[in-house]
């Protein structure tokens, strides 16, 4: 209309979005490295250091790699601009792990913000500094979050929660003080941190569920003000508690039997069918409940027949929905179902599934069928999981199918769910509107979607026989129609929905073929009209199977086999092979006047097969032809009839590919077991302390019990199945006296769902029985012995977080010994033993017999600070002599690594390359058989927790090495009397002061040699004695002070403190330890060991050193 | 346990990638995704929200163009990545104003620091939409004239909020100057589907009560209704306590500030549709005649605006020449047909006439199904109707408003 005006309108709204983008940052992602960003980092402004680091953080998103910038990016970390902070923080956690020895660097900023006075940096400190994930950070990381674990600031700790699971990827080895940290997070007042508490607790322990136990009311009532993600969580694992504490619940609807979920049991059951024509005890409840407990691999295990009332055996696994906890559960989450996360309601319909009494379950039914309407994206996920559901109580569902109708705006595989579900939930009252639904579907433009509408009338109708033949009728129409459609123009997708509907039919006519007979009489005469080969093909087949059916169908085989001997030279191959089996079959089954007639037909068609251009249509000609050879037809007739003529079992519409997972778990979307799935914990796996202690007990009644009552059903479960039966009184003793024991015990899987069903199941199984037996007593035991010794762990854990928690507000223990009375006494270093062990470098049997062993010396290097002395002993052990023997750095005799990208700074404190790593590197020139050449040489370690590769050199040949490190030889003695000592402490409080715990065995050995040479010593005197040098002997310090205990008891070693000192060689910090003993010189002690080291990180990992050799 | 996020334009493009795990993820899972995509039909809204790809399970949410796609490898529960997903999207709707490419781009940085405070090493943290607000300050007009005329301004807060440590975490702490009013909108969208033979086979109702509050303090407020019976299914807020609903059906809440969604209810097993749409095909000898009547069945009294039309034409059609009595009709490259009608009019009914050519065929033997829209304002077409709104804890009595508008939600129509 107006041209002009319209050209107007888009260039205004041109103009108006260029408005809109004036002072974003649009242009710093449209041209992110148009300036030069390097100066902009460096700059002295905040503003034009936030510039350069949203460059970078354009140059991210768009996937270009920055790493080179991260020296000076890390620099700002120091700066007091939050933003800086904040952009600094999204770039260093991007890029940390590629450049660990950069992001070291960052560290100390860290450390200095966990104590800032805003809580909003220290939480962003410490998620930082957990994020960045370096190994050697792992124990400052820790002593971080303990910090923060008890911050004022609920955000803080709930940061801290956080934080634990990425220590726990860091180090999966050790995690009792992280769980020891869940523990005290999961008893916080403030609901989000217990949230993130139990996403911790999910992380790193999923199965101590004997942390829950302590807080599991308390848990079960913060939930509702939980926040919504750790909701989720949370349910799983107090469901899981409650699975794993008081076993299933008996009135749920996994025990419930078929008849009370299904109104249609009878017709169910006829669906089914057996093998052998007897009702099938396959029950999909049991069979979900077994996927549940034990995985859905474990489920196709030899038991599928489930006792119809598993009563006596299951009790010791149920509870009733009566038990506490089961109702504490129930009542928290049932309001939970009302949330407006789809997960939260899933997560809360799940445990009402598993653990609602089955009159009960009903109340989730719609609060998930209306997450299909509200929350669009979670339809999918949703329908997956009432698609399971559903097939095992449908008559849940049977009100609601209206939910499933399909809207035109599904995507398509929606559509085939809904389709599903529809099927499976339809009754005979709603099956009428199910059916007029799907007529209409029928026309829909997605041919596809057509053709599983048309499989899934097949399926209704199998289900409910007593509409199958109005469906046939519907099926039959549709095949006329189509097959009118797909002849007059070639259209995609219409042959797959005439393909679907005489699959459908043919699924139908199987249940009961003499009854449809009029149906397949009219099949067959639609022959003339389908085009479509493979519907050709399945029609013959249908032909062919039930030639002999009923009184009609006889009557016009012959006309039949005219006609098909009449069209063979044109069909497709498929249509051939069909048409050759079809007329064998009609040969093999045929009596009487006619069998002349078709033999002849038969041998015109094989005639024509043989010569087919197709090698399939000759191969199948020839084998029909051999076994139905023209003069002699009773020769090989069974084996034909056998290959033939094989009458499939009705097979039951519910196929065996079901897969069950979990409720609202990722592996029931994708039908397998995604990695770190895990099904529900054994039932009664934990027992309360008491139950545990009375087990020992319990196995000397079992006996007695078992006695009295030699037959009761418990007996012929499965322990004894295997084992013949005359002999089961007299070995009920021993496997009985097991069972009743551990009656408590889970793993008897068979047992967990029902017994064995009778004999029958006993004859057939019987090895299988056997192993199983096996393996029962076996994972028993296990079992018993995992519980003691978690439950031991439990309590040592208690009880270290007891004293733990003790030690935080009184003065460290090494403090408080100095007040209690005390000797102390001077030893001149002459009385201590001292022998570095000697480790091994290179191995004799590796090198033609030059042994290779080193030890740290206590020497200073006076060339470097950063070198570290190391004796080395080269000894000859071969007969022969050996020649020029060498140490050579490896890594240095190659080309070295260009380091350009990092910063001068970087390079000067990370300091690698100029130093050579071995000084001096003389070579030996003889080493005569059994001589010993020691040589200290000094050593450049480029990491102290790093080994340095080393290349042995001898006769020409080389040999690779590695020389490890010792964090306890990169300090040299500084000596100091117990005044300075004790200033230094003062100075290095808090950050700088970690310690740890562990016991002392060492003087054990000695006391004993001591007390045969019968020489009468102070017994505590000789254990500081073996204190000092086995301190000494593994590390370079300097002794500061023995104190020793006065005390009247003389065997009590409590009290006992050692001082050492010494200062770390690349930095001359000094580095203090405290070495404090507990405990009776008879026994073990234990010792707490105390650092004072201003570098934290050295500080920490001398820590663990000293206390891996006192240990 | 999500490993990263990459956020895609709708050509396929990464426009953001936020790794949350060591277990970083490469970029070329996007690639991946938007292969899989194109052999689904290209159509990014009917992908499905899980896929197991065969490296890593993607989690995506396709929003106004932007596919939001989060990868893991491990389990976990599928809904807590779609909703989280959703919910970034949601966040980011209110912080931008609405949702496209451009807007992602040009604030690249506040998505990455909203990425940042929502998640953290691939558990949801702060999602709370007024917590962020006030740790990530929305780009507001202001700030973004400060940043033109001083070259800085920082959008990150340099406290922690209050709320975080507060028992209403959705709340900000310490509101004084609000305006002191509160809006309770009831919008209600109608699902019906009208069979092949005329039948109404399904109409239900859904609808969302949104409130816009901006109340000083620490309001408690209650909302009744005069007939709750009718509420077939119910969801809430997370404001809203459990116990009154429960044994009263009513709703107690300290609301957040600000607009937020109250509650989600459905309404089944309705009778009266408001609009009707009666379609005719009639095809033969490659010809089909089509006539579709639309009209207003049940008055509601108030006036029903903005009514379209839509539907989809079979693949077997060569050409369409439709005309219509009112409004105006238009066929799109993929044989999407709108009829837009506007306001039905009171003395005409519109109709829609026309003469499809089929390809190769002699009769039509797939139908298309009309989806009609239309908004109804003033009206909750579920009957549903609000008793009372008490408030309690203000210092004086606040404005009260109440609106209700129906819309099309499903409403289709088979022919």
């Amino acid at each position: 209309m107006f041209p002009q005006f319209g050209a107007t309108a888009e260039s205004l709204t041109k103009a108006s979005s260029l408005v809109l983008r004036i002072g974003t940052d649009a242009h710093l992602y449209d041209d992110p490295d148009d300036v030069s960003i390097a100066p902009l980092l460096e700059s002295r402004y905040d503003s034009e250091k936030c510039e350069g680091l949203k460059r970078l953080l354009a140059l991210i998103a768009q996937g270009a790699d920055v790493s080179h910038l991260f020296p000076q990016v890390v620099k700002n970390l120091a700066s007091q601009s939050l933003e800086v902070k904040k952009l600094v923080y999204l770039y260093l956690l991007h890029y940390a792990e590629k450049r660990p020895n950069e992001a070291l660097l960052s560290i100390n900023c860290f450390q200095k913000d966990l104590s800032d006075t805003n809580p909003l940096v220290r939480a962003w400190a410490l998620r930082a500094m957990a994020g960045i994930r370096l190994h050697v950070v792992a124990p400052l990381v820790l002593a971080a979050v303990t910090k923060c674990a008890r911050d004022p600031s609920p955000y803080v700790r709930k940061c801290a929660a956080y934080a634990l699971p990425k220590l726990y990827d860091l180090q999966q080895e050790d995690n009792t003080s992280l769980e020891e940290l869940v523990c005290i997070l999961l008893s916080d007042n403030s609901p989000g941190v217990i949230g993130a508490a139990a996403t911790a607790f999910n992380s790193i322990c999923p199965y101590n569920l004997l942390l829950i136990k302590r807080n599991f009311r308390r848990l079960c009532e913060t939930l509702p003000d939980v926040e919504e993600w750790a909701q989720i969580i949370l349910i799983e694992i107090l469901l899981r508690y409650v699975v794993a504490r008081h076993g299933l619940v008996k009135d749920s609807i996994m025990f419930a039997s078929t008849s009370t979920l299904n109104s249609q049991s009878d017709q169910e059951n006829a669906a089914f069918g057996t093998v052998g024509g007897e009702p099938n005890d396959f029950k999909l409840n049991r069979l979900m409940l077994r996927c549940y407990v034990e995985g859905q691999e474990e489920y196709l295990s030899p038991f599928q027949h489930i006792k119809e009332d598993g009563n006596d055996p299951d009790d010791l696994y149920l509870t009733t929905s009566m038990n506490d906890d089961v109702r504490i559960l129930l009542r928290c989450t049932s309001p939970l179902l009302w949330s407006q996360n789809s997960a939260v309601v899933l997560a809360a319909a799940g445990v009402h599934w598993i653990m609602a009494p089955k009159n009960e379950v009903e109340r989730i039914v719609r609060p998930i069928l209306f997450i299909l309407r509200s929350s669009c994206a979670a339809k999918h996920v949703m329908l997956c999981n009432i698609i399971v559901f559903a097939k095992t109580a449908p008559s849940l569902f049977a009100p609601y199918y209206e939910d499933f109708f399909i809207s035109s705006s599904d995507p398509y595989q929606i559509k085939t769910l809904k389709l599903e579900i529809l099927s499976t939930i339809a009754t005979e009252s709603s099956l009428p509107v199910i059916l007029e639904e799907f007529q209409d579907y029928i026309k829909d433009p997605d041919r596809r979607f057509v053709a599983d509408t048309v499989a899934a009338i097949g399926l209704c109708a199998q289900r409910l026989p007593t509409v199958a033949s109005t469906c046939l009728e519907g099926l039959l129409a549709l095949v006329l129609y189509e097959s009118s459609v797909s002849n007059s123009h070639q259209l995609d997708g219409e042959a797959d929905v005439l393909v679907q509907a005489i699959m459908s039919i043919k699924a139908i006519i199987k249940q009961d073929p003499s009854a449809y007979e009029k149906v397949i009489v009219r099949l067959i005469r639609s022959l003339e009209i389908i085009k479509e080969p493979a519907a050709r093909a399945l029609v013959i087949w249908i032909f062919g199977e039930y030639n002999s059916v009923g009184k009609i169908i006889p009557n016009v085989v012959p006309s039949v086999l005219k006609y098909l001997a009449w069209s063979f030279t044109s069909e497709e191959i498929d249509t051939k092979l069909q048409i050759l089996n079809a007329s064998a079959k009609v040969v093999l089954s045929t009596q009487g006047e006619n069998l002349l007639t078709f033999k002849e037909i038969f041998q015109y068609i094989v005639e024509l097969a043989t010569h087919d251009l197709n090698y399939d249509v000759r191969d199948r000609a020839r084998l029909v032809a051999k076994l139905l050879p023209y003069d002699n037809i009773f020769r090989s007739q069974e084996l034909a009839e056998h290959i033939l003529s094989v009458k499939l079992p009705p097979g039951s519409y519910l196929a065996n590919n079901l897969r069950i997972y979990l409720p609202g778990s990722l592996s029931q979307i994708v039908l397998h077991a995604a990695p770190g799935y895990s099904p529900l914990p054994k039932p009664c796996s934990i027992l309360s302390n008491a139950e545990a202690g009375e087990i020992t007990k319990n196995m000397g009644i079992g006996i007695s019990l078992e006695m009295n009552y030699p037959d009761s059903s418990s007996v012929s479960s499965i322990d004894e199945s295997g084992s013949v039966y005359d002999s089961r009184n007299s070995d009920t003793g021993s496997i009985d006296s097991d069972e009743a024991g551990f009656a408590s015990d889970p793993n008897e899987n068979g047992r967990t769902i029902g017994t064995v069903d009778g004999q029958d199941a006993l004859l057939v199984y019987l090895s299988d029985s056997n192993n199983y037996h096996g393996q029962t007593t076996q994972s028993n035991n296990e079992n018993i012995s995992e519980l003691i010794s978690t439950d031991l762990t439990e309590m040592m854990s208690k009880s270290a977080l007891e004293s733990w928690l003790d030690e935080q507000p009184k003065p460290s223990s090494a403090q408080k010994s100095e007040h209690s009375s005390s000797a102390r006494i001077s030893l001149t270093d002459q009385s201590i033993e001292i022998k570095p062990k000697p480790r091994i470098l290179l191995d004799p049997v590796n090198s033609s017999g030059l042994d290779v062993k080193y030890a740290f010396s206590s020497e200073v290097s006076s060339n470097s600070p950063l070198l570290v002395c190391v004796e080395l002993i080269f000894e000859n052990v071969s007969a022969e002599s050996l020649a020029n023997i060498a140490i050579e750095d490896e890594e240095s005799s190659r080309t070295v690594e260009p380091q350009d990208q990092v910063s001068e700074e970087t390079a000067r404190l990370l300091s690698a390359n100029e130093t050579p790593a071995i000084h001096p590197t003389e070579v030996i020139a003889t080493l005569d058989p059994h001589q010993i050449v020691k040589k200290v040489i000094q050593v450049h370690f480029h990491h102290h927790l790093l080994p340095l590769k080393m290349a042995v050199l001898c006769n020409g040949k080389r040999h690779s090495v590695k020389l490890w490190p010792d964090i306890a030889y990169f300090l040299h003695p500084l000596s100091m009397d117990m005044k300075s000592f004790i200033e230094k402490e003062r100075h290095l409080p808090g950050m700088f002061e970690y310690s740890r715990r562990c016991t002392f065995t060492d003087h054990l050995q000695e006391l004993g040699h001591k007390e045969n040479s019968s020489f009468q010593t102070d017994k505590i005197l000789l254990v500081s004695k073996s204190f000092a040098s086995k301190m000494l002997s593994n590390s370079n310090l300097h002794l500061v002070s023995i104190d020793m205990p006065v005390s009247s008891n003389i065997d009590d070693a409590s009290g006992l403190c050692l001082r050492f000192s010494g200062e770390i060689l690349s930095s001359s910090k000094p580095c203090l330890i405290t070495v404090v003993a507990e405990g009776k010189v008879s026994g073990p002690l234990d010792v707490t060991v105390k650092v004072n080291c201003e570098d934290t990180m050295f500080g920490l990992n001398l820590l663990n050193r000293v206390v891996a050799f006192l240990h | 346990m999500l490993q990263c996020i990459f956020l895609l334009s709708d050509s396929g493009e990464v426009m953001l990638e936020k790794q949350m795990t060591a277990h970083r993820v490469d970029r070329s899972i996007c690639a991946w995704f938007w292969d899989y995509v194109l052999s689904q039909g290209g159509d990014s809204s009917k992908i499905l929200q899980v896929i197991a790809s065969p490296t890593h399970y993607i989690f995506q949410v396709y929003r106004e163009g932007i596919t939001f796609l989060a990868c893991t490898q491990v389990e976990m529960p599928p809904l807590m990545a779609i909703e989280f997903l959703s919910r970034v999207a949601d966040v980011l709707t209110d912080y931008l104003g609405s949702l496209n490419e451009d807007l992602i781009k040009d604030n690249f940085v506040i998505v990455y620091e909203i990425l940042d405070e929502m998640m953290d090493n691939g558990f949801p943290l702060t999602t709370e939409p007024n917590i962020l607000r006030e740790m990530i300050a929305p780009p507001d007009i202001v700030s973004k004239m400060l940043n033109v005329v001083t070259g800085k301004s920082s959008n990150v807060s340099n406290k922690l909020p209050e709320a975080t440590a507060s028992c209403v975490p959705w709340r900000k702490t310490g509101l004084k100057n609000a305006s002191n009013e509160v809006y309770v909108n009831l919008v209600e969208e109608l699902d019906a589907l009208v069979n092949r033979e005329g039948m109404l086979v399904k109409c239900e109702v859904y609808g969302e009560i949104q409130v816009n509050s901006h109340l000083p303090g620490l309001p408690d407020l209650t909302l009744s209704f005069a007939n709750p019976t009718i509420l077939n299914d119910v969801r809430f807020h997370p404001c809203v306590r459990f116990r009154p609903w429960e044994s009263h059906q009513v709703l107690s809440f300290v609301p957040p500030d600000g607009q937020f969604k109250l509650m989600s209810y459905r309404v089944k097993n309705l009778k009266n549709i408001p609009v009707y749409l009666k379609p005719q095909l009639s095809s033969d000898s490659g010809n089909c005649r089509i006539d579709v009547l639309v009209g207003i069945r049940n008055d509601p009294g108030k006036t029903i605006d903005s009514v379209t039309v839509k539907f989809q034409l079979p693949l077997c059609i060569a050409s369409a020449d439709l005309t219509s009595n009112y409004g105006t009709v238009n066929i799109l490259a993929d044989k999407t047909c709108s009829w837009s009608i506007g306001r039905i009019p009171k003395d005409k009914s519109p109709s829609l006439t026309g003469n499809l050519v089929l390809d190769g065929m002699d009769r039509l033997h797939v139908f298309p199904t009309f989806q009609v829209k239309f908004k109804i304002t003033g009206v909750a077409f579920s009957g549903l109707q609000i008793d009372k709104l008490d408030v309690k804890n203000t210092p004086s009595s606040p404005y009260k408003g109440f609106r209700a508008i129906t819309q099309a939600g499903q409403y289709e129509v088979r022919s």
